[in-house]
């Protein structure tokens, strides 16, 4: 160990000595701290920019002048995808998924204005966030400083000396390990400390923040082994540069984006426009409000009737329209349920299918762990859908409830011809303050373990890999110093 | 001639050569089926809705006997046909909807509306052609010039190449043609081979062809440029690698992050909600004066009878053109702000070669924020053609006929 520790030292020495090395390793801390502060800058704004959205929203519905409360079913309500304190260190996907939501009634509609099309096309490029300077950036400088550790001590002729000289294969590549770990660390300190004081500033994220840490600490350290060991095994520097460049460009460019590709084939998503469609066609098969003879309505009359032992609508304790508004809702509710439980579960599936390549690519794997971590994945994405539907349906169904109890029916019926009776059918602007507001429950501490875990065993079965290959590559260091 | 040959043979018999343009030849193809796959797609989605729209379409015609009926419930389709280019350069197709069904009502409600896509997948980015071009051929033109002079160095020969009279001539310019045709042919035909099955026409396809040969030799440019130089293979190599990466990853990451930060824009957000406040606050104005505000717009309605009702679909009509109107300054701020932010990244491309031909491709493939811009342009034609068809069935005795529900305009493709 001693002699590896001093095999590190040498190595370290040499770095320092070396202009290139010591520029590269300097450029880098410099991207990763532009990126860490200007991506935390902006997302911190844009977190303040939604909160006060969703302020002002709620502020408004509560300000709403007495009226008829279907008008306030139209009226509806916005929601805004909060933003998760660790979101700065890993945008995720929040960029690339519409951040607004309109609620109203019979509707349910998309998330819309994303940041990607308000950006020009550079964004396509890839963005300058921690997390893709460590995941794409970092991996690239490994390489750059490690690739030739072992192959320059071979076509120098000092690898003979060294090993004759008492030190063991396994010395050499553990030092070689050692070195490029301690630039691994450096090139990880900006991001670790950007991450380190987001979770000062919201100390219940420290877990999600050392499982990030975790995932990225594991990805720089299948790198590192890995260069190690293709050092060794390359029979020159050149072979061992290009042999890395090109697993680099696989595993952080090519491989995520044909996993993309593969996971939309797999799984295609109907368009928006096509589900909509269904829905309505579904609709209309169950039961049709405007048909005054369709059937499902007309047995829902018939037993409301018989419920409250009256012959006609005009005898109920309450207003019947608000009472078919309310059932009309629930049933166009259920199919939107429905709806958009399978868009979620196709949608999961084509993440489970990418998650799967990540036996491909390590960087798939930590960049699930760095999404789950910050709170950026699809998961949060699809909660905060979910969740707004049916934030949607209980403030809808809320204001049923008082078109139903608070207004008579037959106000309600002459509302469109009788200017006296409209003024009757509009109730207080205090019961608008009584519609509870949205509160995003986001994945939970736990939660969020539980679904790295899978990609963290994965990095782990990847590092487990490498070293097996590490150790392997001390035989072919043995034969070629004899 | 003959020197050219030679060293394209002398190339197929040289391992890390015949690997990098095998795998690049496999890429292509695969990028340019996958486009092809897409675009035929994304058509037979168009083509799916506008079928199932027909069949809403007539289940709305039943009960929507007055002109405000089929104006509030009917919806018309608008589609964005992708462009027979697009297979090579999906730009922003993945994520903007391609077809969008709007209604008669307020548009800035509508138009933001978003495609069902999943986020995780549209945050690497697709693998089509354009990819292919822009992000690896690059790589397989360095890995093939990056040790062409130190090699020779490397190998003791170069003194004696060197010594071979007309050497520039001889040597080296067959040796550098070499890999540039190499490459370019191999990226050529796979799109010329997308170009004719998706027929696209023989002037945007030479005008493309053009622009992948222009891209190929800006990095052939550079990496002779620098194999010339006096370093090793490696380092060579690792300065090349690292000229690819900041001008592909870098710099278009750094840039847009500037762009958005010197083009601030009106909040989306902000436009829909007062979009929403202005349509119903009108609920609560007083009708006629509502009714006088859209009447100075359409001074032809003018003359239509007061309001005997407190509800009538004229108001209900008139109120939601007037909350477009209201938030319109806003509404055309917001889209100045995003092409401007798309005019300052055409000033970066001026300094990024590669950032130039992907704009350029995507322009001619008519999939970036301009065409995006413009087929929201068209649906707003079209909104107007729709609404102000229904007004004169709103505001005059004109009768609402079956006819005349049929009648209504159809949106038209570019």
């Amino acid at each position: 160990m001693r002699r590896a520790l001093l095999i590190a030292q040498a190595e370290l020495a040499l770095m320092v000595r070396s202009r290139v090395a010591l520029i590269g390793l300097i450029a880098l801390l410099l991207l990763s701290t532009i990126a860490a502060a200007t991506s935390h800058t902006h997302m911190a704004q844009e977190r303040l920019s939604r909160i006060a959205n969703q302020t002002q929203t709620d502020a408004l519905f509560e300000a709403q002048p007495a009226r008829h409360p279907h008008r306030m079913v139209h009226y509806g309500s916005y929601v805004y995808r909060p933003i998760g304190a660790l979101a700065g260190f890993d945008p995720g996907i929040d960029p690339f998924s519409g951040t607004t939501l309109y609620l109203e009634g019979h509707r349910q509609n998309s998330a819309t204005i994303s940041a990607v099309r308000e950006s020009s096309s550079l964004m396509r490029f890839g963005q300058l966030t921690p997390a893709f300077v460590l995941q794409t950036l970092a991996p690239l400088l490994l390489i750059f400083l490690g690739f030739s550790m072992i192959t320059r001590e071979r076509t120098r002729g000092s690898l003979g000396l060294l090993l004759s000289s008492g030190v063991t294969e396994t010395d050499l590549i553990l030092g070689k390990i050692l070195a490029l770990c301690a630039v691994g660390l450096i090139a990880l300190s900006p991001a670790l400390i950007a991450l380190v004081s987001m979770v000062l500033a919201t100390p219940s994220e420290a877990m999600a923040a050392a499982l990030i840490g975790l995932g990225y600490g594991l990805y720089l350290l299948i790198w590192i082994v890995g260069i190690v060991a293709a050092s060794a095994f390359a029979q020159s520097g050149q072979a061992a540069l290009l042999g890395l460049v090109c697993i680099w460009c696989f595993v952080a460019i090519v491989a995520p984006r044909g996993a993309a590709e593969i996971a939309t084939r797999a799984e295609p998503l109907n368009s928006r426009a096509a589900t909509d469609l269904n829905i309505q066609a579904e609709l209309r098969r169950l039961g049709d409000s405007h048909n005054p003879n369709d059937p499902f309505f007309a047995t829902f009359k018939a037993r409301t009737l018989a419920q409250y032992g009256v012959t006609k609508v005009e005898d109920l304790p309450f207003n019947f329209r608000g009472a078919v508004s309310a059932e009309g809702e629930a049933l166009t509710s259920r199919l939107f349920d429905k709806h958009l439980a399978e868009v979620a579960a196709s949608q999961r599936l084509q993440s489970y299918i990418v998650s799967a390549m990540s036996v491909l690519s390590p960087a798939i794997a930590v960049r699930h762990v760095s999404m789950a971590g910050a709170g950026t994945d699809l998961e949060t994405h699809l909660r905060f859908v979910q969740q707004s539907e049916a934030h949607r349906f209980q403030m809808v169904q809320y204001l049923n409830g008082l078109h139903r109890n608070k207004l008579s029916l037959e106000d309600d019926a002459a509302r469109s011809k009788d200017r006296l009776a409209e003024q009757r059918t509009r109730i207080g602007a205090d019961n608008w303050a009584q519609v509870p507001d949205f509160r995003f429950k986001p994945t939970s501490a736990s939660e969020r373990l539980q679904s790295a875990i899978s990609p963290i065993i994965i990095l782990l079965a990847w590092l487990a890999g490498v070293v097996v290959l590490a150790r392997w590559s001390r035989r072919s260091l043995g034969r070629s110093a004899r | 001639m003959k020197h050219l040959f030679g060293e394209i043979a002398f190339l197929f018999r040289q391992q890390a050569s015949v690997w990098a343009i095998a795998l690049l030849a496999c890429l292509a193809s695969l990028s340019v089926g996958l486009g092809l796959q897409d675009i035929s797609r994304q058509k037979a989605a168009i083509a799916d809705v506008i079928a199932l729209q027909h069949k809403d379409t007539a289940a709305v015609k039943v009960f929507a006997k007055e002109a405000g009926d089929a104006a509030y419930y009917r919806f018309h389709p608008t589609w964005d046909l992708p462009s027979p280019l697009a297979f090579a350069a999906l730009g922003q197709r993945d994520i903007a909807p391609s077809i969008l069904r709007i209604r008669a009502l307020a548009l800035e409600g509508q138009i933001h509306e978003n495609e069902a896509h999943n986020p995780e997948l549209a945050l690497p980015g697709r693998l089509d052609f354009a990819f292919v071009l822009i992000y690896l051929a690059p790589l397989v033109l360095i890995v093939l010039f990056y040790d062409l002079w130190s090699g020779e160095r490397e190998a003791g020969r170069l003194a004696s190449l060197q010594a071979i009279p007309k050497a520039r001539l001889r040597v080296w310019l067959p040796r550098i043609a070499a890999r540039f045709i190499l490459v370019s042919a191999v990226l050529v035909l796979a799109f010329w081979v997308g170009a004719l099955i998706s027929g696209a026409g023989l002037g945007e396809t030479i005008a493309f062809t053009a622009l992948i040969l222009a891209l190929l030799g800006f990095w052939t440019l550079v990496a002779t440029l620098i194999a010339r130089g006096a370093g090793s293979s490696p380092t060579n190599a690792a300065v090349l690698a690292s000229i690819w990466f900041v001008i592909t990853l870098i710099a278009p990451a750094g840039s847009n992050l500037v762009i958005n930060a010197m083009t601030p824009i009106p909040d989306g957000a902000t436009i829909m909600r007062e979009n929403r406040e202005a349509v119903h606050d009108a609920w609560d104005l007083d009708r006629d004066a509502t009714l006088q505000r859209f009447y100075k717009l359409y001074p032809e309605f003018a003359t239509s009878p007061p309001m005997q009702r407190p509800f009538e679909w004229k108001w209900y009509h008139a109120f939601q053109h007037l909350g477009d109107q209201q938030v319109e300054a806003l509404s055309r701020a917001y889209r100045a702000g995003i092409a401007k932010r798309d005019a300052r990244a055409g000033l970066v491309a001026l300094a990024l070669p590669p950032i130039a031909v992907q704009r350029a491709l995507h322009r001619l493939a008519r999939t970036d924020m301009a065409a995006q811009a413009a087929y929201q342009d068209r649906i707003r034609a079209y909104h107007t053609q729709l609404r102000t068809y229904y007004y004169p069935y709103l505001f005059t005795a004109k009768p609402f006929t079956p006819a005349a529900f049929d009648a209504a305009p159809k949106f038209e493709g570019p």
